[in-house]
């Protein structure tokens, strides 16, 4: 197994599906955490405002009370100035006594106000484990050095001061509310002050009252006085010590000093305190007790506050890593199953590059697209195996040239074509049909097949575009579709080799008793069209053009084992090649003559020869007689003619005829002989020449085409000495 | 109650260690304080724990002072061996004819401050006239009453007794201060300093020497070493206080606590380095328990012009300290 390569579409996968979706996670989890909070916050921020708000009012109910009763104690001695000690004794006990707030009160005089005699006098009642009791406060102190007294009195106003503790020893935390009163009883805005009235609050209700306020398991509230003082705490150490400014700089931080001040100046709040205060990162809401001015203040300890949105985080988190777990196999086992046969399809593509189509991907069975892509890719490995097979099998009929072009040339196979100058090479096997027309099927199949094997594989090698085979005749062209620079040359050279592979295939027919064949070969060269011909469903890729029909008709002049070349190939070659004979003849359809060149080699590079036959005439013993039919375009015309055979060679024979026949006619001979049966007594040659001796012909004919019997009987016949010149 | 227990425990640990020191029995002594326990005293308090004073050959008793303990009444009347108080005082007390001396100038300069909220719109002396100003009675008037004096301003005198809170409530528009101590508990009711406006008698013409140490001059005169052993251990006990001053404020808080005293340590620590600022000026050791003569001319000729003393002693006769 193979382990996924960073880079690999596994890793590539995976990594991105668990980036993004942690991504994601993160993102969401955050807005979540962040909104639970914000909701958790806004919550308790309004429900610690009512906290604050809704405490800090009940303590001003309590403080609001007293002062009520110290304002109507003041009142009622203002309206009756109590002269007489016992009426004001039982007017305060009865404050003491009757009002559960009230620890303590006294009617404080200023000097001599009371009684011309007594400087100072202030009787004082307070609440006692014995019930109340009675104490003139004269007697500890100067009572008018005390701020409950001197500053109403400074003032003229009511005061609350500021908590203190009693210094009865009774260790209560106190505060009192002091209400200077006046004589008002002479009258007019002058107002002379007579004492100042007091009543003392214990503030153990208050602690009581803070203490019971539950702020979740671990908040907790404390009151401070309108100096910052901490008047209750669940931390003892604190009251009545430390203010919320002297904490700020014994720890030295000046955050909790900015919020002491906004606690002194504003009425409500609610702040983030951070860890200032109680060391625990917590939010602080508070609300001013409007009568002393002091401030009920809640602290609630983050951690506490966001616990269930801490744990909502925790949760999601956990939710989250699983949920990414479980998407990083999935991701994985997704992707490796995809990337696998991805992998394999990489690797095939690879053999594919280097020629390798036997690709066998039909193990990947899957019916998505991966497996379409597998499929896709045996069928196209298929495709490729079959344009391969197309490929050879069209070069059997078509060059490779045609073949490459059609396939390789994205207009290879736009039908049309251009005006090229090219050379053409046609080749016809003489009197085939009548030298097989005895022969099996397969046999005539293969000795064509040797026949154009042999010579296509020249063609080929010459670099020709095999235009057309018709059975034993050949088109080919070269300089198209390839240029060729030299292509009259080649096609001369081209046409030289095939004539001399001719002389081995013959030698084979002859052991295995095939009939010889010869081949007569044309070479021109002209302006034709090449291009795709035919129609979208079927085409080749050919030449036309009268030069092609001209060539046609120069093959039709040659001889077996010959090849002619038309005036316009001659002149591109005339410094290379070795020409036998040049002759004029006259063509059907053209109006002058043509002078048309026997090759028998080619120079240069080419440097291709053809041996000269021994073609020398031997009289025959005796005059073989012979019925000659003229042919036109191989269909016998007119009646036969009576005729003799007088001379023969292996390729030639001469005759004694009566009527004329004219130069390059073709004819078919009939021996009539005993020794060779009717059917195999044909013979196929062409006039070469004709020369008139009296009253009769003498005819010599160049043979195309004989059974090899014919040749048999022709050459026992020249093995004997008498030769006859030519 | 608490007081009482501890306070026992104290008689009751104390015997044991006077026996065992086994010296020339210590001299019992007893030492009033101008106020109560709180760093203004550190020094004394960290010579007495630290066991300065016992090496010293004295067994010295800190009493508690506070209001209602006049500590030249004290002395005359023998209630106590030695005395902190004012220079101002002392002079008066000397010139009236009490015969105190003084041992040793601890506090060298003037600590009294005027301190009025910038709100009320008091930038300059100018401003307080026709002003409420809270002072407390007795010597804490004199250098404001000579300093309005001075620039002719018509100031109404408002006693000042324990708190800041005439002032806090708007009963004053200024107030006097000690500078290591109300100006700080101002600061510590929420007060900013920005907002404040202070005017230091030292920098106006009366720097009058605050704390010293006093004596009878028949205790002086009677046992010259123990008055001298008294003054260079409290000043050990200072300088010791100034090097080590999370220790010493560790006893001032004891101290405190035990006297039922509520405060706190930030306000203590402020005190303590206000007091080596008084006590060592500029940091200079030279000065370290010493009245200057011209410090004494100061204040003696401030007293006269406003008729507190008819005639001032002179500098021999009332200081006995290191010149």
């Amino acid at each position: 197994m193979r382990v996924s390569l960073p880079g690999g579409i596994t890793f590539k996968l995976t990594l991105w599906v668990l980036g993004l979706t942690s991504l994601i996670f993160v993102a969401l989890i955050w807005y979540n955490y962040s909104y639970a909070r914000w909701i958790v916050l806004r919550d308790a921020e309004q429900s610690a405002r009512n906290l604050t708000l809704s405490m800090s009012r009940a303590i001003e109910q309590d403080f609001r009370s007293v002062t009520k009763i110290v304002q109507s104690l003041a009142l009622a001695l203002e309206a009756n100035p109590c002269h007489d000690d016992k009426d004001l004794l039982r007017l305060i006990r009865g404050t003491v006594s009757r009002n559960r707030e009230v620890f303590g009160s006294t009617v404080a005089y200023v000097p001599y106000a009371f009684h011309k005699n007594l400087r100072l006098f202030a009787p004082y009642y307070f609440k006692s484990s014995d019930g109340v009791k009675l104490v003139e406060l004269s007697q500890s102190y100067d009572y008018t050095k005390k701020d409950w007294f001197h500053i109403p009195e400074v003032l003229g106003k009511p005061v609350w001061t500021q908590p203190y503790y009693d210094e009865g020893g009774g260790n209560i935390l106190m505060v009192t509310y002091s209400v200077p009163f006046f004589d008002r009883a002479e009258g007019g805005s002058d107002r002379k002050l007579l004492g100042i009235v007091t009543a003392d609050i214990s503030l153990n209700w208050l602690e009581k009252v803070v203490s019971k306020a539950h702020i979740g398991q671990t908040g907790h509230c404390f009151v401070i006085s309108d100096t910052g003082v901490f008047v209750t705490s669940p931390r003892k150490e604190l009251v009545m010590r430390e203010s919320v400014f002297s904490l700020a700089e014994e720890r030295h931080l000046p955050r909790l000093r900015r919020i002491g001040r906004r606690m002194m100046t504003q009425k409500q709040g609610f702040l983030d305190m951070g860890a200032s205060l109680t060391g625990r990162d917590s939010y602080l809401a508070f609300a001013r007790i409007p009568s002393t001015g002091w401030v009920f203040a809640t602290v609630y300890p983050k951690d506490e506050l966001f616990f269930e949105a801490e744990r909502l985080l925790q949760r999601t988190f956990l939710i989250a890593v699983a949920g990414i777990l479980a998407l990083f196999v999935a991701a994985f086992v997704i992707a490796r199953s995809m990337a696998r046969p991805l992998r394999r399809m990489a690797e095939a593509t690879e053999r594919v590059g280097t020629g390798d189509l036997d690709i066998d991907l039909s193990d990947i069975r899957r019916n998505d697209e991966v497996g379409q892509l597998a499929q896709g890719f045996m069928r196209m490995t298929e495709g490729l195996r079959e344009r391969n097979f197309i490929r050879d099998t069209f070069g059997r009929y078509l060059t490779r040239e045609v073949v490459e072009r059609l396939l390789e040339s994205e207009d290879g196979l736009k039908l049309g074509g251009e005006s090229r100058n090219i050379s053409m090479l046609m080749s016809d096997l003489r009197g085939f049909t009548a030298l097989t027309s005895h022969m099996p099927a397969d046999q005539i199949i293969e000795v064509l097949n040797r026949y154009l094997g042999e010579m296509l594989d020249i063609l080929i090698d010459h670099r020709g575009t095999v235009d057309e085979i018709i059975g034993d005749g050949i088109l080919a062209f070269f300089g198209a579709p390839e240029p060729l620079e030299d292509h009259p040359a080649r096609a001369v050279a081209c046409a030289l080799n095939m004539q001399k592979a001719m002389e081995v295939i013959n030698e084979r027919n002859e052991g295995e008793g095939l009939p010889c064949l010869e081949m007569g070969i044309a070479v021109n060269t002209g302006r034709v069209v090449v291009g795709n011909i035919g129609s979208e469903r079927r085409a080749k890729y050919g030449a036309v053009g009268s030069e092609v029909n001209f060539t046609g008709r120069i093959e039709s002049f040659t001889i077996g084992g010959q090849v002619l070349i038309s005036q316009s190939t001659y002149e591109r070659v005339a410094d290379m090649v070795d020409v036998r004979e040049s002759f004029r003849v006259r063509m059907k359809g053209i109006a002058e003559e043509v002078v048309l060149y026997d090759v028998r080699g080619i120079g240069g590079s080419f440097n291709v020869s053809l041996k000269d036959h021994d073609d020398t005439l031997a009289p025959l013993p005796s005059a073989l007689d012979v019925k000659v039919f003229r042919l036109d375009e191989k269909i016998v015309k007119g009646n036969w003619l009576q005729a003799s055979i007088t001379a023969v060679s292996p390729l030639t024979a001469r005759m004694a005829l009566a009527d004329e026949v004219a130069r390059w006619e073709n004819l078919r001979i009939e021996l009539m002989d005993d020794r060779i049966p009717p059917a195999k007594s044909q013979i196929y040659g062409k006039v070469v020449s004709v020369s008139r001796r009296g009253n009769r012909f003498d005819v010599i004919v160049r043979i195309t085409s004989a059974q090899p019997e014919v040749r048999t009987l022709f050459r026992e016949a020249v093995s004997q000495p008498e030769k006859e010149p030519h | 109650m608490k007081i009482t227990i501890a306070f026992l425990a104290l008689l009751l640990f104390l015997p044991p260690l006077c026996i065992s020191a086994e010296e020339p029995s210590p001299h019992r002594v007893s030492f009033l304080p101008n106020w109560i326990p709180q760093a203004q005293f550190a020094g004394y308090m960290v010579a007495l724990d630290k066991g300065f004073y016992r090496t010293a050959g004295l067994d010295l008793k800190l009493l508690r002072g506070g209001p209602g303990r006049d500590v030249m009444k004290e002395l005359v009347d023998g209630r106590t061996t030695f005395g902190c108080t004012w220079l101002s005082v002392g002079i008066k007390a000397r010139s009236s004819g009490v015969r105190v001396v003084n041992l040793a100038q601890i506090i060298q300069q003037s600590a009294l401050i005027l301190v009025a909220k910038k709100s009320s719109g008091i930038r300059s002396v100018e401003h307080l006239d026709g002003k409420k100003v809270g002072i407390w009675p007795g010597e804490f008037r004199i250098q404001p009453k000579a300093l309005f004096r001075k620039h002719g301003l018509n100031v109404k005198i408002v006693p000042n007794y324990t708190s800041m809170n005439l002032f806090l409530k708007g009963g004053v528009q200024a107030t006097a201060a000690m500078w290591y101590n109300e100006y700080h508990l101002l600061l510590n009711s929420g007060l900013d300093p920005d907002e404040l406006t202070l005017f230091f008698f030292k920098d106006l013409g009366f720097d009058f020497p605050e704390d010293g140490l006093y004596t009878m001059e028949s205790t002086f005169l009677s046992s010259p070493h123990l008055c001298r052993a008294f003054v260079s251990a409290s000043l050990k006990g200072w300088m010791y206080a100034f090097k080590h001053k999370e220790e010493a404020l560790d006893i001032v808080m004891t101290r405190a606590d035990t006297a039922g005293i509520p405060t706190n340590r930030a306000h203590q620590r402020w005190m303590l380095d206000r007091m080596e600022d008084l006590i060592l000026p500029g940091g200079d050791r030279a000065r370290l328990g010493k009245l200057r003569e011209q410090d004494y001319q100061l204040v003696g000729d401030v007293l006269k012009d406003l008729g507190l003393i008819a005639r001032l002693p002179t500098y021999d006769e009332f200081y006995r300290g290191k010149r």
